[in-house]
């Protein structure tokens, strides 16, 4: 069986590898590595040839949430974008918060956190706040490389952060864990660490250009002004937290018709006059590489299941001693976000937090290490979704590599924490509250 | 890069339909499939849950009851499977008994499909096969495999983040679609709260004394091959656990029902009801992730080389060799613990004895496999099959 699942393994970089030096995109190659493994897994038997079409169809509909939120939340923060409401915004707080630099960097963190902190997904961060923070970080002078680099950085903080954290919330469903006690133990490390990444990455630049040239450059239309733009936010997170707070009396709108209610409060209050077919259609356009990932590495995680790849990489992570383990976990832990994305923690979490939680591990702080592990992968390619956003909604024109390279210094950080949360997880137990 | 021509974009265009069509088809032949079960000797009745919930009626979450009355007064009892459809060796002990069972004393309330939508639904991203089969002296029959949530199909949206009714805990927003989690339920909530809402009312308004759970879980799971119960149905569950291994030689462990974790079948029945809860765990290794692939042999003999070099680096909670853990060693564990937990509960309980004869026990399915104890339905008397 070994054999059989490295060959497979193998078909799939094989078929990746080439497909990229035919200088194909990304997804098509992650299409084509895909379409190998399986016809590899199908001289096998496993799955059947007759089956493949079944495998790919149902595989695709893996992240068909996750790809409705993108939809939707694009849409919305695209129609905020053309009423003027990101300019106005970016404008004002630049101009309010220009003397209090930190301060300024400190309340734009917080705005980036807030959102993924309550769906538990740094895109919508991203999507939601991403451009006008992106456009305020511009304002004070920080560098136009490092600001994508703060973005991701701050994005999957945003994800780790309670009180949603959806890897912890697979753990634990996995793992038969109360979701309960993780208020400090990820709101501690989220709030330190993302206070570090903007004092390292939003140094002012020397070369940036100053701020009197930056406002002339931003157009503000004379009709918007702060009730025009903050009423469509104030209308989706109320409608967020109103759930919370009356969890058995308002009724569950899901994240995509939330974003579409507010995307239709922002077009309602638009100064402008705005072609919503046109915006949907150009949303889509924008967004096609990001979805069609999501449905091809759907594919290839239903694919790598049926033909035991998926095990392989799971024992192979556990078959490791735990010195050389806990060496490997800053690199295996991304690597698998990479690849499989929220797929990695159930493949990897659920078995790796049953394995030291036997060997006295405290599971609950060995969960939130990992948690501020698997955001990161986030950058790794193939998919590299928040990091692709990140690069989207700033406007970031360099080369992917080039942007990663900024976020260095905040990634050894957060890796060395927490893996020290994992190390030292039961010396940490007094964090666990509740 | 050059741009695609017309007649490309035309021949992907069919591929693609090609494709959908040959994949979707198996897929929606899944959610009509229907398993025929042949109702046995026992069975007086067949209810449904949405007699206990209206809202229920009509819905694809409304779910059969089968109901066996013995000829004398006794205990009552309720025994649910497939609350996690990716979980059938529970389900396949639920139809044994249905088609063999003859009650003498007490009734027997058995819902094999507890969560029909989530056995409606598939399981995307985890590769399994859509059906198992097993073998019948009259030749194979065949089992739909669904997953361990309700179809959104069924209910959807699904909210950012579950919260649990009454007690307010947060849990994963897939947990909302999980009946496992939406104990003690909702008459008014969504369809799978609506299910074990209708579960609590059959436990109440039928007095029912003791509800079993049938599960599986991960050779990997610390809480596998076990019987969870919360403290008030301990001490059954502590001799039935003794007894099946002093008089059938298998190990089958108490855990306590964590009073913290809350939405689960163990914690809240035993706390919203009189009811004392049982929920049973069979190891299934087809459920660990470190396996080869995910196929219906895996499902069958649970016999996997990875999870046997774990074995042996002591990284499982169960013992575990070359012969597996097979499927009917599983069906056998879950029918003889729940045959024992009743046994327990009769001797402490005179007056409300149960009395059930002509279930198999673990022996007779290792001896003679779970499909010996199905009926041909070809056969059968036409208003005793039923199409589930």
């Amino acid at each position: 069986m070994l054999l059989q699942t490295l060959i497979i393994s193998a078909v799939i970089i094989l078929g990746y590898v080439l497909a990229k030096w035919k200088k194909l995109s990304v997804e098509l190659s992650l299409l084509v590595a895909t379409l190998g493994g399986v016809i590899a897994g199908s001289a096998f038997k496993t799955p059947p040839f007759w089956e493949i079409p079944r495998h790919l169809v149902e595989g695709s509909f893996t992240y068909l949430d996750v790809i409705l939120v993108f939809f939707t939340a694009t849409l919305f923060i695209t129609i905020i974008q053309e009423s003027g409401g990101v300019n106005f915004a970016v404008r004002s707080a630049v101009v309010h918060f220009a003397n209090f630099r930190f301060l300024s960097l400190f309340f734009l963190m917080i705005i980036v956190l807030i959102p993924g902190a309550l769906t538990g997904a740094g895109s919508v961060s991203l999507l939601v706040v991403g451009a006008p923070v992106a456009l305020a970080l511009k304002g004070l002078g920080v560098s136009e490389t490092k600001i994508p680099a703060i973005l991701f950085i701050l994005a999957g903080l945003a994800a780790a952060a309670p009180p949603v954290n959806i890897w912890a919330m697979i753990l634990c469903a996995g793992t038969a864990i109360p979701y309960v006690g993780f208020e400090l133990p990820l709101g501690i490390p989220v709030l330190i660490l993302g206070m570090l990444t903007v004092i390292i990455l939003g140094r002012r630049q020397p070369e940036s250009g100053n701020l009197q040239t930056f406002l002339e450059t931003i157009d503000c239309h004379p009709k918007m002004n702060w009730i025009r733009l903050l009423t469509p936010f104030v209308v989706f997170f109320s409608l967020i937290v109103a759930y919370r707070w009356f969890p058995f009396n308002f009724p569950i709108l899901g994240l995509p018709l939330e974003f579409l209610i507010a995307s239709l409060v922002a077009l309602a209050l638009s100064p402008v006059r705005i072609n919503l077919i046109r915006v949907a259609s150009n949303t889509v356009s924008k967004l096609l590489p990001l979805l069609a990932i999501m449905v091809i590495v759907g594919m290839l995680q239903q694919v790598m299941a049926a033909t035991g790849v998926k095990g392989l990489i799971s024992y192979g992570t556990l078959i490791i001693p735990l010195w050389l383990l806990f060496l490997l976990l800053p690199a295996i832990i991304p690597i698998s976000e990479g690849i499989l994305t929220y797929g990695g923690a159930a493949i990897i979490g659920i078995p790796l937090v049953w394995y030291l939680n036997s060997l006295g591990y405290h599971a609950t702080i060995v969960i939130a290490g990992l948690s501020l592990l698997w955001p990161l992968g986030d950058g790794l390619p193939p998919t590299a979704l928040i990091g692709r956003l990140s690069i989207m909604v700033s406007g970031y024109q360099d080369s992917y590599w080039r942007f990663l390279k900024q976020t260095w210094i905040p990634w050894l950080i957060i890796t060395v924490t927490g893996m020290l949360m994992i190390i030292f997880s039961a010396k940490l137990r007094f964090l666990v509250i509740g | 890069m050059k741009k695609p021509t017309a007649g490309f974009k035309i021949i992907a265009s069919l591929i693609l339909a090609f494709i959908l069509i040959a994949g979707g088809q198996p897929l929606l032949n899944h959610r009509n499939f229907k398993v025929e079960i042949v109702c046995g000797p026992g069975v007086t009745e067949i209810k449904k849950l949405s007699d206990f919930c209206q809202s229920l009626k009509g819905t694809e979450a409304d779910t059969p009851v089968f109901i066996l009355e013995g000829q004398q007064p006794g205990g009552q009892v309720l025994i649910m499977a497939n609350t996690h459809a990716n979980e059938p060796e529970g389900m396949i002990s639920t139809l044994i008994i249905i088609e063999n069972a003859v009650v003498e004393k007490g009734t027997l309330y058995i819902i094999p499909f507890f969560n029909r939508s989530a056995r409606l639904n598939t399981r995307p991203g985890e590769g399994y096969p859509l059906y198992f089969s097993i073998t019948t002296p009259w030749g194979m029959k065949k089992f739909p495999m669904g997953n361990r949530d309700a179809s959104p199909l069924d209910q959807w949206p699904d909210p950012d983040v579950y919260i649990h009714y009454p007690e307010k805990q947060m849990l994963s927003y897939l947990d909302i679609r999980n009946t496992n989690r939406t104990w003690p339920g909702r008459k008014n909530g969504l369809p799978m709260e609506q299910v074990t809402w209708a579960a609590m009312e059959l436990l109440k308004h039928k007095k029912v004394d003791l509800a079993i759970d049938l599960h599986g879980a991960e050779t990997m799971y610390p809480v596998t091959n076990c019987i969870v119960a919360p403290e008030k149905a301990m001490r059954i569950a502590t001799l039935a656990s003794l007894t099946v291994k002093s008089m059938e030689g298998f190990e089958n462990h108490v855990e306590p029902s964590p009073s913290s974790f809350r939405g689960l079948s163990h914690r809240e029945i035993g706390d919203y009801s009189d009811t004392l809860p049982f929920l049973l765990e069979a190891p299934i290794p087809f459920l660990d992730q470190p396996t080869g692939p995910k196929t219906e042999k895996l499902l069958l003999d649970g016999r996997d080389d990875f999870l046997l070099n774990l074995a042996k680096k002591k990284k499982l909670f169960v013992p575990y060799d070359e012969s597996g853990w097979s499927f009917d060693r599983r069906v056998g564990q879950h029918l003889s613990v729940s045959l024992e937990i009743l046994r327990q509960y009769s001797k402490k309980n005179a007056d409300k004895e149960i009395v059930v004869k002509n279930v198999p026990r673990h022996a007779d399915l290792l001896k003679n496999g779970a499909g010996y104890f199905f009926k041909d339905p070809s056969e059968a008397e036409e208003n005793k099959v039923i199409k589930l």
